[in-house]
């Protein structure tokens, strides 16, 4: 690798791969960094019948469970919530569930609105180019018209159908006068550029079988490919190299038969998601940027949100098919989306509807429980109870920044190279708790509008921190914040963050879109002002 | 392929009947098909389960009654329990003979039909969200 490259992108992800793509048809000479590898369809088990055997372990989103080679091990004994991810080509968009939510108006300015929090350096008007042409790329089916949203332009494919637990969980909704609307989703309701069709396997978060969901590594990296693009997996990043006049001058790297590599680049974009990227700017900068590179603030690995999940369970006498997909959401609602101080919290939550799965369910979670509880006759009683014939009412609970909550380097925990592990520092909050204490109140009563016959809640999913924020947050003041409003670091100005990091709040959406709509306008204005930026020679 | 040896193969049985049996309608672990070669399937791609597995099963003593040894381990060693219920249900719930019980053909293709994609439209279901009007919140009007 002696050559240098103009850009070097740290992860294939969703932001990496939306970089890649555009900066290689902009000219740009990219090389990007995986330290996963490339994951064919026909690896994935969502058409095979050992589906739910490999979802609890080789297809787990959580890289502690999954413990390979290709990931970190994370340290979260200090943590309420694991942080779930996937390293490979497409990132955890592999085995993400592909809800394509915006986020509202109103999430950019949080601290205006109800003096929480911070705004954000930009706002929703500013971004919405980019959520939609970021639309078209991705495929998103869905119904234009939400209330919830202002105008905006229609997404490119109609809707999923809401299939019966959609159309009982609206019925339910209809009852109480509350608001719901078929849920926009990254998974093309038609073939779509040379994607197929959604065939509702239910499979979307173990990894989908039939190249439909948008995951990047269909999406985008062809095509960023096919414009030059040079893409290296199982290439672990160790450090982010900084030159004599404190610019990014490339990433060392450490090949799969153990090789060290010096990438040197002119630029330096960094695509790792909410851990891995404060992990990275930790180990990196050396003693000239001590405590972290681009960290001058303090605040690189603070403020992480993770979006805690809580979920409520109807069951119904009548069949409703709820193993039929799409896995993530049928319908969605911002009822109590917006703040409303009255109910002794600030913010609030997206609902969303989804299927219950297959039959085998969470069986190795029963250990210890009275035998006859969880087995024996009463086994059959749940699975006919549950299969088939349940829907779960989801919430994404907004997530407040506390810089307590924090990504630090483990003392003794190490990856495969021997490279420190992240250890996550992270508690709800009061206002989270009572977030969601009122949510599953709500939630309870829009299962019994349904005619639910029977309703159980999981007050917190410790698995659910899919959604990784905050860790190297956007702002227009160095010191409190890390990146400037277009993910640029304000100490190294030719050290770019792309991905989930750079989020100022967590809204109460699932994030991928803002998180590919930031890093394409971040991108587009790389590109336009080029010839202006500082670069390593 | 044999992943277990025929004493504890006898006891998985033994103790899957128990945690598995005939009711409402379905049959116990043993009664489901070939499960035997199912449980090898199983331990074949879940390999990190046979350690455990085999931990659990050594426990049960020779003779000791199927029911009474799985309410010992669910006391004593409830991750071991958990463990063979876990092979037994994996394997179970994968047999031909108990999805077609079940009517569960797997994680079908079922592509969407244009008749389906917009029922709510056709019926009104969506309408009185419609007929509300926007319920976003302007941040410049707060």
């Amino acid at each position: 690798m002696g050559e240098i490259a103009e850009v070097l992108i740290i992860g294939a992800g969703a932001s990496g791969a939306v970089a890649a793509k555009h900066l290689a048809e902009a000219g740009v000479g990219v090389v990007c960094l995986e330290q996963g590898r490339e994951v064919s369809s026909d690896e994935f088990y969502g058409d095979k019948p050992e589906w739910e055997l490999m979802s609890q372990r080789l297809w787990h989103p959580n890289p502690n469970v999954r413990g390979l080679a290709t990931d970190y091990p994370i340290d979260t004994s200090e943590s309420d919530v694991n942080p779930l991810m996937f390293a490979g080509v497409g990132g955890s968009t592999l085995i993400y569930a592909a809800h394509w939510q915006r986020f509202m108006p109103s999430d950019f300015r949080v601290r205006s609105l109800d003096g929480v929090a911070d705004d954000w350096p930009f706002t929703y008007q500013d971004l919405e180019p980019f959520y939609d042409h970021m639309d078209v790329e991705m495929g998103v089916s869905g119904l234009a018209g939400d209330p919830a949203y202002p105008p905006m332009t229609p997404p490119p494919l109609p809707p999923l159908p809401i299939g019966r637990i959609g159309r009982l969980a609206a019925k339910g909704m209809n009852e109480l006068g509350w608001h719901w609307w078929p849920a926009p989703q990254a998974i093309p309701s038609r073939a779509y550029r040379g994607r197929s069709q959604c065939a509702r396997r239910g499979t979307c978060m173990q990894g989908c079988p039939e190249q439909a969901k948008a995951s990047t590594d269909l999406t985008h990296w062809p095509d960023a490919i096919a414009h030059g693009a040079q893409l290296i997996t199982g290439a672990r990043v160790r450090e982010i190299t900084v030159n004599a006049q404190g610019l990014a001058s490339g990433a060392i790297w450490i090949d799969r038969d153990g090789v060290e590599h010096h990438q040197r680049a002119e630029k330096v974009i960094v695509c790792a998601n909410g851990v891995g990227t404060p992990r990275l700017l930790l180990l990196s900068g050396g003693d000239r940027f001590a405590g972290g590179l681009a960290n001058s603030s303090g605040l690189v690995g603070r403020n992480l949100m993770m979006h805690p999940y809580a979920a409520t369970v109807g069951y119904f006498d009548e069949p409703l098919d709820s193993w039929l997909g799409p896995a993530g959401q049928a319908i969605h609602s911002m009822q109590f989306y917006e703040t409303d101080k009255s109910r002794g919290f600030v913010r609030g939550a997206k609902w969303n509807a989804m299927p219950t799965g297959g039959p085998l369910g969470m069986r190795s979670a029963y250990g210890g429980a009275p035998l006859e509880e969880a087995w024996g006759e009463n086994l059959h009683r749940a699975t006919q109870k549950r299969f088939g014939h349940s829907f779960e009412w989801g919430i994404i609970a907004e997530d407040l920044p506390d810089p307590e909550n924090r990504v630090v380097l483990d003392d003794s925990l190490t990856d495969t190279d021997g490279i420190p592990s992240p250890k996550i520092i992270y508690r709800n909050s009061d206002n989270t708790e009572k977030l969601i204490a009122f949510h599953l109140d709500r939630q309870r009563e829009a299962m019994e509008a349904a005619g639910a016959k029977s309703i159980s809640t999981t007050t917190l999913m410790r698995d659910c921190g899919w959604h990784l924020m905050g860790t190297c947050r956007m702002g227009n003041d160095p010191e409190t914040s890390v990146l400037d409003q277009w993910g640029t670091s304000h100490d190294v100005p030719n050290l770019h963050v792309l991905d989930g990091s750079t989020f100022v709040t967590s809204s109460g959406f699932n994030p991928t879109a803002t998180i590919c709509a930031i890093a394409l306008r971040s991108v587009m204005h790389m590109i336009e002002t080029r010839a202006d930026q500082r670069v390593a020679s | 392929m044999n992943a277990l040896s025929d004493t504890r193969r006898a006891a998985l049985n033994a103790i899957g009947d128990v945690l598995i049996p005939a009711a409402l309608g379905m049959p116990r672990f043993t009664d489901a098909g070939d499960v035997d070669a199912m449980v090898d399937h199983v331990l074949a791609l879940r390999p990190e389960l046979t350690g455990s597995l085999n931990q659990a099963l050594d426990r049960v003593g020779a003779g000791e009654a199927a029911a009474a040894a799985a309410e010992r381990l669910n006391r004593e060693d409830p991750d071991g329990l958990a463990t063979i219920g876990l092979v037994a249900s994996s394997a179970y719930y994968m047999m031909p003979e108990v999805r077609q019980i079940m009517g569960y053909r797997g994680q079908e293709q079922r592509p969407a039909t244009v008749d389906e994609e917009h029922d709510y439209m056709r019926d009104n279901l969506l309408q009185p969200v419609i007929d509300r009007g926007p319920i976003y919140r302007d941040p410049d009007s707060g």
